[in-house]
């Protein structure tokens, strides 16, 4: 028998084949019960049964109006958490960990931790990083990373300077290990390896980068304001090969695949509810604008035993 | 009751040395925590997105816990409205350039911004790099003393 979920995830639909995915999940469930269509609804159970499973939870709220409406969208995301009994995680996708004090005020309401995936996420782009410049065979960079300010730019670019790698930052804020430059066009200029570590993307002009170059992203949308030029290789830097034994049911696989990564990967922010609730730890691994280094150690230990890796990107 | 105008907006900090200590401290935390600072690196004068390095989903972060911090809202695009509001009928800009009138208008409004940073030949668009942390500060502190005498703001 499947064991009950221990963590949801909760996301939202960012482009239109995923809210047609989760609007016809929400429509077969409704009339299944007779009831109307709710504002969330379960998509899937995904997860390592040995591990963990979780329900992920689509929230049918538009980005505008949570961008609009924060405090609507916390309690939406409050009613869908509370929706799954038992759990001892809840993980945010997209807008989800960005809204609301990028999940304290979902954390203050809830008696679970609460993790928005930058930790995870951190994660996976340092591993990525690393892989990528060994395949450039270029260990000691120079790497850019553009979105520099927030957390998970901040930390990549602490933990590549500490890799020994040259780093340059867009942003006086990741500045504190890394040359600071003017802004993306200047920090990217002529370096193999360029990291989106932003938030939201449209930051970087194409042509700013040099030919050749390797652009990892996280950025939604993405860090280029258009599209890339010839030769450059743009990588999702969120996503992870599936491990051995992965769950995901009819409809986690439909709204999975109109993700953009494909059946083969996840992404590193649905991982980390997942860690979280495996371990039995009480506290989250990223919650709020700071992310600590002693809890990517435990991540990566954790994560590596069930199976994740962060260097076997999409290429 | 009476309609907040440019002329009855209650006295603004134009300096760390004019700022009520209890506010400030929400103030300033609310930006520390928002983008990952040390209280103490927030200064009333920073820049927001020049110094402090804000980027524009940032805001949204800090508009969050500002209303938390103070218990109201704050309406999206206020100052502008605000700004817009004083040059009466007159035009804001002209070709995204702000008039004369709108930059007397945001000096009214933005003490804390040198009257320098207001010059001619200001776009519209550049407004938001002229907010100091003391914008916000003095925004939030307008805010919460409409909300004691019962004025409803337009969201």
């Amino acid at each position: 028998m499947r064991p009950a979920p221990a963590f949801v995830f909760l996301v939202h639909p960012l482009v239109p084949a995923q809210r047609v995915v989760l609007g016809l999940r929400q429509l077969s469930l409704s009339r299944a019960r007779g009831r109307r269509p709710e504002t969330f609804g379960r998509i899937g159970t995904v997860g390592l049964p040995a591990h963990a499973l979780g329900e992920v939870l689509g929230l049918m709220m538009e980005p505008e109006a949570m961008l609009a409406d924060p405090q609507a969208a916390v309690d939406l995301m409050e009613r869908a958490a509370r929706s799954v009994p038992g759990i001892r995680a809840v993980g945010l996708g997209s807008l989800c960990a960005l809204v609301g004090g990028r999940g304290e005020e979902l954390a203050r309401r809830l008696s679970v931790p609460v993790t928005t995936g930058a930790l995870a996420t951190a994660w996976a782009l340092h591993g990525h990083a690393r892989a990528a410049l060994k395949a450039l065979g270029r260990p000691r960079g120079p790497v850019a990373v553009v979105g520099s300010a927030g957390p998970v730019g901040e930390l990549v670019a602490r933990l590549l300077v500490r890799d020994g790698v040259e780093v340059r930052v867009d942003n006086r804020r990741g500045s504190r290990a890394a040359r600071v430059c003017a802004g993306p066009d200047e920090a990217v200029e002529g370096c193999p390896l360029v990291i989106g570590a932003g938030t939201s993307g449209g930051v970087l002009d194409p042509a700013a980068l040099a030919r050749g170059a390797w652009l990892i992203d996280v950025a939604s949308p993405g860090t280029l304001k258009g599209e890339p030029e010839r030769g450059v290789r743009v990588l999702p830097g969120e996503a992870l090969p599936l491990p051995a034994g992965w769950h995901r049911g009819l409809w986690g696989r439909a709204f999975h695949r109109v993700a953009g990564y494909g059946p083969r990967h996840v992404y590193a922010c649905l991982v980390e509810p997942l860690v979280l609730a495996a371990s039995g730890r009480d506290r989250p691994y990223a919650l709020g604008s700071r992310l600590r280094e002693e809890d990517l150690v435990d991540f990566d230990r954790r994560a590596r035993a069930m199976g994740f890796s962060a260097s076997g990107f999409i290429g | 009751m009476e309609t907040p105008t440019l002329e009855n907006l209650p006295p603004r900090a134009a300096s760390a040395a004019d700022v009520d200590p209890a506010a400030w401290e929400k103030v300033r935390d609310a930006f520390a925590e928002a983008l990952g600072l040390e209280p103490d690196e927030v200064l009333f004068e920073s820049k927001v997105i020049g110094e402090l390095g804000a980027e524009s989903l940032d805001f949204l972060d800090i508009a969050f816990r500002l209303e938390r911090a103070f218990d109201i809202r704050i309406p999206r695009g206020g100052i502008e409205q605000s700004a817009r509001q004083g040059t009466g009928d007159e035009r804001y800009e002209v070709d995204g350039v702000l008039t004369e009138l709108a930059l007397d208008s945001l000096a009214a409004i933005m003490p804390e911004v040198p009257r320098a940073e207001l010059c001619p030949g200001l776009k519209a668009v550049q407004v938001p790099e002229l907010f100091r942390v003391g914008t916000f500060y003095n925004l939030v502190v307008f805010l919460a003393d409409q909300k004691a005498r019962g004025v409803v703001l337009p969201a």
